[in-house]
């Protein structure tokens, strides 16, 4: 369960402040879904920075089930972030020179996963999202959907406690996106994932049970009836 | 997965790969080169050295220079004139120590004595000058008008008139040089720096006898062989052996006892060098001012002294090697290391995204840069492969062109007798004022070469590295997630 409590975030831009993150309260439900939206620049990629331990609030507390990340020393929030919190950003982010099994693989090295076994929960979870066949295919080789799969087993094979997906579906045509997105959904529900996800696409947004708009860095929250 | 990530960036960024250990490549093969001719350049005066005064010696001890000799201790050769028409030849000739200067032969014991001092043996340097051939006396033609007293008075006796027409000389000099060596110490001296190839060298029990060992060059031009005959002063000497120097020219003509070369310089119990080996190379300065401090009088010369009196091309293209040659190989090696950092570190930036997804999966900074060390050092391993490649080419045509360098010995140091510059460490045959050898420079490449190459491989490597990891260990995964967007 995530609890932000007045998270605060300024970067400065030569003389200028720009407050990214201005006094955001949220609170986050394990299994819960949340869906992010709001204008480029208003600080929608901030806020999933402080959920996923990538970045510390100017101010504030990001409290993740009871520890309060803003406080963490960096080793402590690495290890955060390999054991409990899965990326999938909206370029792929995968390693070009390393095959989808490899890249999936990534993901369980700081976790001292054993090579062999490393290789078995890659193949497995490349499985899990259509790409069993697909194994030591490098990222050039594969569409941008298929690169988004396999960056989607790459943040579910260690099995984490969040999800948190940067427009997942912002590189994608549209029948790619309902791919996309048809798999990100089953895995919510199959997984029991707490998962909280930034789109610009409206019809994704309207799917959502709880919808978070960010402007100037200020957060309204309300809850979908309609998903 | 370090290795197979490693092995596949590697791989990917092949171009880039081959620039970072091409630069590495050049300046490890310039120090091979550098350092293998060098050595070659170390060998090459080895050899000179070791010409002047054999294996083993560590330094000579000859007198103290002093006042050049007077007249009277010249040599002189007289001939009565012939009869006109007497074919009969004459020959005398003068045997003179080598530079007028010698040492008591207890000399040789008082070195021995020093610490520090091995060996010592005394030899005694001889030149032979034998002038031979026919001298007839000129005729007097007297005119015709008598003669006048050369007082002019009255009454002084009338000389006659005339003038001496024909006679004169016709004579030859042979000029050789003669080492006494001490023939019961047969390891130390310059006689070790030349094969016996024909007959062999003394015995210990020749301390006295009337036998000689011949240099090579001088037994082909006299036509001498084992078993020939020698006159020197008077005094017939066997040729027992024939000696040919390991490099350049031999110390000396012919090598006899030391006693008997005593008795033909009239120098009873007087050496002119005495021979040291200490008991440790490193010790050789102490043992140096040991003997000067202990033994008054002397002039020591050790083979660092020597060298110092190495002039011509050998001397030049050595300072040239341990000059020029070794700060160009530093500062290409620099310029190699900070170009293959920057390079390195300018992949970091290009990677930025790639490590950032790594760090927000979970990698530990450590691992990052040990990931960004590790493609480094290979670069710098295969730098140092193809700089070995290319440094043992470069030693090998070296090697194989062996440009041949002149080395001028004793130019002007030292007075007669003493020090380099009259001969001190060169024995008999190196009393000249400068003597020219010339010698084959090659370039051997030491095992410590290579592995000073390797070693230069992975540091440069390490550099490379270094500034690649510097920057990935500061990339904060929030910052290189966002530069993308």
């Amino acid at each position: 369960m995530y609890e932000l409590r007045g998270v605060t975030k300024r970067y400065t831009r030569g003389k200028d402040t720009v407050h990214a993150l201005d006094g955001v309260d949220l609170t986050i439900a394990d299994g819960d879904r949340l869906v992010i939206q709001g204008p480029t620049g208003g600080g929608k990629s901030t806020l999933l920075q402080m959920l996923g331990a990538l970045d510390r609030p100017s101010s504030g507390e990001v409290v993740l089930d009871g520890t309060d990340l803003a406080k963490l020393p960096e080793a402590r929030l690495t290890r955060v972030r390999s054991e409990s919190i899965g990326f999938v950003f909206q370029s792929f982010n995968l390693i070009p020179t390393l095959t989808a099994q490899e890249n999936v693989e990534t993901a369980l090295v700081p976790l001292g996963v054993k090579a062999k076994e490393r290789r078995e929960k890659a193949a497995e979870a490349l499985t899990s999202v259509g790409l069993g066949e697909r194994l030591g295919h490098l990222p050039g080789e594969m569409s941008g959907g298929q690169q988004q799969r396999v960056a989607i087993a790459r943040a579910l094979v260690k099995q984490p406690k969040v999800l948190l997906a940067d427009e997942p579906t912002g590189n994608l045509d549209e029948s790619m996106r309902d791919e996309i997105m048809d798999v990100l959904d089953r895995m919510w529900k199959e997984l029991g994932l707490t998962f909280v996800m930034v789109t610009h696409d409206s019809a994704i947004a309207r799917k959502a049970p709880r919808l978070a708009t960010i402007r100037k860095g200020r957060i309204t929250v309300k809850e979908n009836a309609e998903a | 997965m370090f290795f197979t990530y490693l092995r596949r960036e590697l791989r990917r960024r092949r171009k880039a790969a081959l620039v970072v250990a091409s630069g590495l490549a050049l300046g490890i093969a310039l120090v091979i080169v550098v350092d293998s001719v060098s050595s070659g350049m170390g060998r090459a005066q080895d050899k000179v050295l070791q010409s002047l005064y054999g294996l083993g010696t560590d330094m000579t001890v000859t007198k103290a220079a002093s006042p050049t000799p007077s007249t009277s201790d010249r040599p002189r050769f007289r001939f009565d004139a012939q009869e006109d028409g007497s074919e009969e030849e004459q020959s005398t000739d003068r045997v003179m120590v080598q530079g007028f200067q010698t040492l008591a032969g207890t000399t040789v014991g008082k070195v021995a004595g020093q610490d520090g001092v091995a060996d010592a043996v005394g030899g005694l340097s001889l030149q032979v000058v034998k002038v031979s051939g026919q001298f007839t006396r000129g005729q007097f033609q007297q005119d015709g008008s008598g003669g006048q007293g050369q007082g002019g008075g009255p009454g002084a006796q009338q000389a006659p008139q005339g003038r001496v027409e024909g006679g004169g000389a016709d004579f030859d000099v042979n000029s050789y040089s003669v080492y006494g060596t001490d023939v019961t110490e047969p390891a130390l001296g310059p006689l070790t720096s030349s094969a016996i190839t024909s007959g062999r060298t003394f015995k210990e029990s020749e301390a006295d006898a009337k036998v000689a060992v011949a240099d090579s060059a001088y037994a082909k031009e006299k036509k001498l062989r084992t078993g020939s005959t020698v006159t020197i002063k008077g005094t017939k000497f066997e040729v027992v052996g024939i000696a040919t120097a390991d490099s350049g020219d031999a110390a000396a003509n012919l090598y006899i006892p030391l006693k008997q070369a005593q008795t033909l310089g009239d120098a009873k119990d007087k050496v002119t060098t005495i021979y040291v080996k200490a008991t440790d190379s490193q010790r050789i300065d102490g043992v140096k001012s040991a003997i000067q401090k202990n033994v008054p009088g002397t002039t020591v010369t050790t083979s660092a002294d020597l060298a110092d009196t190495v002039s011509g091309s050998l001397s030049t293209a050595s300072s040239l090697a341990a000059g020029v040659g070794k700060w160009l190989s530093i500062v290409v090696l620099a310029a190699a290391f900070l170009v293959a950092g920057l390079l390195t570190s300018s992949a970091v930036s290009r990677r930025v995204r790639e490590f950032g997804t790594l760090k927000a999966l979970g990698w530990r900074s450590g691992r990052v840069t040990r990931q960004v060390v590790g493609e480094a050092v290979v670069n710098g391993l295969v730098g140092g492969v193809l700089g070995i490649a290319l440094g043992l080419a470069g030693a090998y045509v070296v090697t194989a062109v062996s440009p041949t360098l002149q080395a001028q010995l004793g130019g002007g140091t030292g007075g007669p007798g003493g020090g380099f510059g009259g001969g001190g460490m060169g024995g008999p045959g190196r009393q000249a004022a400068a003597k020219t050898l010339d010698v084959a420079l090659t370039a051997p490449v030491s095992l410590t070469t290579i592995a000073l190459a390797v070693g230069l491989a992975v540091a440069g490597g390490l550099v490379a590295g270094g500034f690649g990891g510097w920057r990935a260990s500061r990339l904060r995964p929030a910052d290189a997630l966002r530069r993308v967007e």
